[in-house]
């Protein structure tokens, strides 16, 4: 046993040890059972938001030594949850037990010093802070920073958690993989015992989820309780002891150990789709649906020996050459980080191509800018939705015509026609089922499911010939995902090309008839989807060599 | 959004302000207290000597009329993400050309003219001593704040130079332009004695409510005001916009520059130093840039610095009390709002997966994703302005 974990700060002080938990030579006592004794337990959890019944009556208990995952769409209450036992929110009903006793969590430094650590979807890392000194901020006791101390108190976790990188290295050169195992490195060292991870695998490249669940499997042999809050079912099955399933704000179900290691993976994941959903999900388009005749049109978009540097001026994508046909979506693979969101803005016209060219249907377009290229018809759904997606502050009307304002009818010369964008932002609500309670919403008040569809149907709505979209399913639940992976198909089958850039393979599989592999800013390889093979294309996206592929 | 709400929306930000105007006034109150003064004596007598009679009030009617002009040109710089501190540069400049050509004019063509090229003049060089901070900015990425504020001490030198020497009235000893005849002044409001900068002032507010209602160039400056990333996305004409609310407020802060001149002073003098720009900053975050409250908010400020300058007399208090003041309704106006968000966040309905849950996480938090709706006022301009140089 390399960690014991669980001792609060004050003890490690009161042993003169210093702030850090680290590895001690006492044996912790390693007889904890794959499921051991409650830590924590919430009962009937309940949080209310204005009208809306965020939780209701959860209960959900957490042991030592078990992987638990909360599972349920966008808007079922998993983050409510989790908030409120990380401190962030006062539940207005219900009791918190940890170690048997009734406990109020009053903030998150609160929940860390009981015990609870969290880490969140979105980093809380500072970027240009090392990684020693991200991990001792507000950590080291006393006014002076002593870091060499930390160090030494950190190598073992370091050393441990496998990442790859000098301590002394700044948190921006790190991959997201690595930030994760930071984030997780700096909750451990604090004393946690309970671990939160809020959509953990989300910014991750499969090899690197497989990495994070190596890491979980590590804490669980400790006897630390993790908590998985996620939509993704495959994941939550290879990983998870125990499972709790949330609808509408409510506990649904839970499966134990005992069902969960009997093996019978159909039918739980079956049962499991059955508590989220109320039913069978949406249908995913079927593969034999697709004709793949479509892939001989004519070539709509050619990039030629293309060069564009990233945002630290990197060169991001590197003399890339690429074809996209009319009628078909291509899908974009590739370990996040190696140019595919660099492609992406370079044929919205966002990026400044610094070599080669860019070819839309003959015309030579490149350099001509995101307004030009839009009016050509290419539309672009970012992956960023908040940080570049959406005005926040603005309504979701207005941020429906956002890119689309200057045209008729949302203006007419200077004025703005509020009656024609309330019209607009009305008709791509219902068509593309965006829950929200009015046009005049702000859109940061939409879950991020509800946000996607809206940036969607804006690209949509402007009938592009051409549209890229780079992960336009990350943190959706099941049903929204299959939704706008749906959509995408049918653009292509109406005579569009589409550029699906995803770091999932399983969903480029589903709707592309071309896959090409970026690495290092390159294609290095390209699949017809029936040739298809899952291992090669992992084999190029870790940087292997061309294996015989067109 | 229902009536109610609406209401609501639109009264929350403004009883917060008069919060921290309430909390400014208690504080400067207890600072003279602490300083053997009689603070209600002092605020009586700021009241008398800024409404108490007409001749008062007419005064603080008047001052009203630059404080209109400069704030409606700070709303949409501060709107669009841009940080003009160069105001009081841009209005020297402005006044300054307006003092040079109004007196060639006067006498020979009729006043309406006269008066209408003083203001083109204003504007002009406002504009003109925005341009230059504006190329930096959008051209090279140079912080406006920085090259604005510099633009000031420049202005400053450059007229006071022009006034001692090329443009001075070689009849006079003071470093003063020719003084405009009094037919040729802007004409009072009919039945009143207050000019009609007063009306330009009203005017240029509702001009600016309008266009940022009602305009496509206006939702445009909000949407990169509060989103300089979403702008570029969607293709906005960041760079011109950017240049086009630089001059705009560049050139009101100009125009305000001609009506003091020809409502108030008849002639720039070298000797006059009205430092507005700070007054209009903490007028329009009162005013949550929103042009319709700069109104009110002008009334009031524009009472303070009238009866202010009675204060050393009356009430032994020396004029820059107003100045503390100000700085003091900024300070508590920052910590109402804090409140009001947390508030906000309090009784809000918090969406799933909505990065809520980020900022407050951790001590090691870099920058909390700023999402919250309603109060884009403050945070829009502070986080594009730290951003500034966005060229690729």
């Amino acid at each position: 046993m390399r960690w014991q974990f669980g001792q609060t700060r004050s003890q490690a002080a009161e042993r003169g040890e210093g702030a850090y938990p680290l590895p001690a030579d006492a044996a912790h006592p390693s007889s904890v059972a794959a499921s051991g004794a409650p830590i924590v337990e919430m009962r009937g959890i309940t949080k209310r938001f204005g009208p809306v019944v965020a939780n209701n009556h959860v209960d959900l208990t957490l042991r030592e030594g078990e992987i638990h995952a909360v599972l349920g769409e966008n808007g079922a209450g998993k983050t409510t949850l989790m908030n409120i036992l990380s401190g962030m929110y006062q539940p207005d009903a219900g009791t918190i037990l940890i170690r048997g006793r009734e406990t109020k969590i009053a903030t998150p430094a609160d929940a860390l010093r009981q015990g609870i650590g969290t880490v969140y979807q979105h980093f809380t890392l500072v970027p240009n802070l090392t990684v020693i000194e991200n991990v001792a901020l507000g950590a080291e006791p006393g006014f002076l920073l002593d870091l060499a101390a930390a160090e030494r108190r950190l190598a073992q976790l370091l050393t441990d958690f496998e990442l790859n990188a000098s301590p002394h290295t700044e948190i921006r050169h790190l991959s997201l993989g690595q930030r994760q195992r930071v984030e997780i490195i700096k909750v451990l060292s604090r004393g946690s015992r309970v671990l939160l991870l809020d959509e953990p695998t989300s910014v991750l490249t499969p090899v690197e989820v497989e990495g994070l669940f190596a890491i979980l499997r590590r804490l669980r042999a400790n006897g630390v309780a993790v908590v998985l809050i996620t939509h993704k079912l495959e994941e939550v099955l290879d990983v998870s002891d125990r499972v709790t399933i949330l609808r509408q704000g409510r506990k649904i179900g839970e499966i134990g150990p005992e069902v969960i290691s009997s093996g019978d993976r159909a039918a739980i994941r079956q049962r499991i789709v059955e508590m989220m959903f109320g039913g069978a999900p949406a249908e995913a388009p079927s593969a034999s649906a697709r004709a793949s005749g479509a892939a001989n049109g004519s070539t709509l978009l050619a990039l030629q020996d293309v060069t564009a540097l990233g945002d630290r001026g990197e060169v991001a994508v590197r003399g890339l050459s690429l074809e996209l046909r009319a009628g078909e979506v291509f899908g974009i693979a590739g370990v996040d980080g190696n140019g595919q969101k660099e492609l992406g803005e370079v044929i919205a016209g966002q990026r400044h191509v610094t070599r080669g060219r860019v070819i839309l249907d003959g015309q030579d377009i490149t350099n001509k800018g995101v307004a030009a290229c839009s009016r050509l018809g290419i539309g672009y759904v970012t992956d960023d939705r908040l940080g570049e997606g959406c005005v926040p502050g603005m309504s979701v009307a207005e941020n429906t015509v956002l890119k689309m304002v200057t045209r008729s009818p949302f203006s007419k010369g200077f004025w703005l026609n509020r009656g024609a964008i309330e019209a607009e932002a009305r008709r791509l609500i219902g068509q593309f089922d965006v829950k929200t309670p009015s046009t005049a919403t702000p859109i940061t008040a939409l879950s991020g499911g509800n946000i996607q569809k809206l940036l969607l149907a804006r690209e949509l709505a402007m009938n592009p010939r051409l549209l890229v979209c780079n992960k336009p399913t990350n943190g959706l639940d099941l049903k929204t995902a299959q939704f706008v992976l749906r959509t995408l198909r049918e653009q292509a089958d109406a005579g569009k090309a589409v550029l699906l850039i995803s770091s999932e393979l399983d969903e480029l599989m589903q709707v592309s008839d071309r896959i090409g592999v970026i690495y290092n800013g390159q294609i290095v390889g390209i699949f017809e989807r029936a040739a298809a093979d899952l291992e090669a294309i992992g084999h190029l996206m870790l940087g292997g060599r061309e294996r015989g592929v067109a | 959004m229902s009536g109610r709400e609406r209401l609501r929306h639109a009264a929350v930000p403004f009883a917060v302000s008069l919060l921290a105007v309430f909390l400014a006034c208690l504080g400067g109150g207890l600072f003279l207290e602490l300083r053997g003064k009689d603070a209600l004596h002092a605020y009586q007598v700021l009241i008398e000597r800024g409404l108490g009679n007409p001749g008062q009030r007419t005064e603080t009617l008047k001052q009203m009329a630059p404080l209109l002009i400069i704030s409606g040109g700070l709303a949409i710089a501060l709107r669009a993400g841009v940080w003009n501190i160069g105001i009081d540069g841009q209005f020297f400049v402005g006044a300054l050309l307006c003092g040079i050509v109004v007196p060639e004019l006067a006498g020979d063509v009729p006043r309406a003219i006269v008066i209408l090229i003083g203001a083109i003049a204003g504007l002009v060089g406002g504009l003109l001593w925005a341009v230059v901070p504006g190329i930096l900015r959008v051209r090279w990425g140079l912080n406006e704040i920085i090259t604005t504020l510099m633009m000031n001490y420049v202005a400053l030198n450059v007229t006071s130079w022009l006034v001692k020497g090329p443009v001075r009235d070689p009849e006079r000893v003071a470093p003063e332009t020719k003084q405009i005849p009094l037919s040729d002044r802007l004409p009072d409001i009919p039945g009143t004695s207050v000019h009609i900068g007063l009306l330009a002032g009203l005017l240029v507010v509702v001009l600016v409510g309008v266009l940022f209602r009602s305009t496509v160039l206006g939702y445009m400056f909000t949407a990169l005001g509060r989103n300089r990333r979403a702008a570029i996305h969607a293709g906005l004409p960041v760079g011109r916009l950017t240049l086009l609310a630089l001059l705009l407020s560049g050139a009101f802060a100009g125009l305000a520059g001609a009506n003091d001149v020809m409502g108030v002073q008849g002639r720039f003098s070298g000797n006059w130093h009205p430092e507005y720009g700070f007054t209009a900053f903490a007028l329009v975050y009162l005013a949550r840039l929103n042009p319709f409250a700069i109104i009110p908010f002008a009334f009031f400020f524009s009472f303070l610095m009238v009866g202010g300058q009675s204060m050393p007399r009356r009430a032994d208090v020396p004029t820059y009390y107003i100045g503390m003041l100000e700085g003091l309704m900024l300070i508590f106006f920052a910590a109402t709002v804090a409140l009001e968000r947390l508030w906000s966040r309090a009784t809000r309905r918090a969406p799933e997966d909505a990065p809520l849950a980020i900022g407050a996480a951790s001590a090691a938090a870099p920058v909390s994703a700023e999402s919250d709706a309603g109060d884009g006022a403050v945070s829009a301009p502070q986080n594009t302005a730290l951003s500034a140089g966005e060229t690729r």
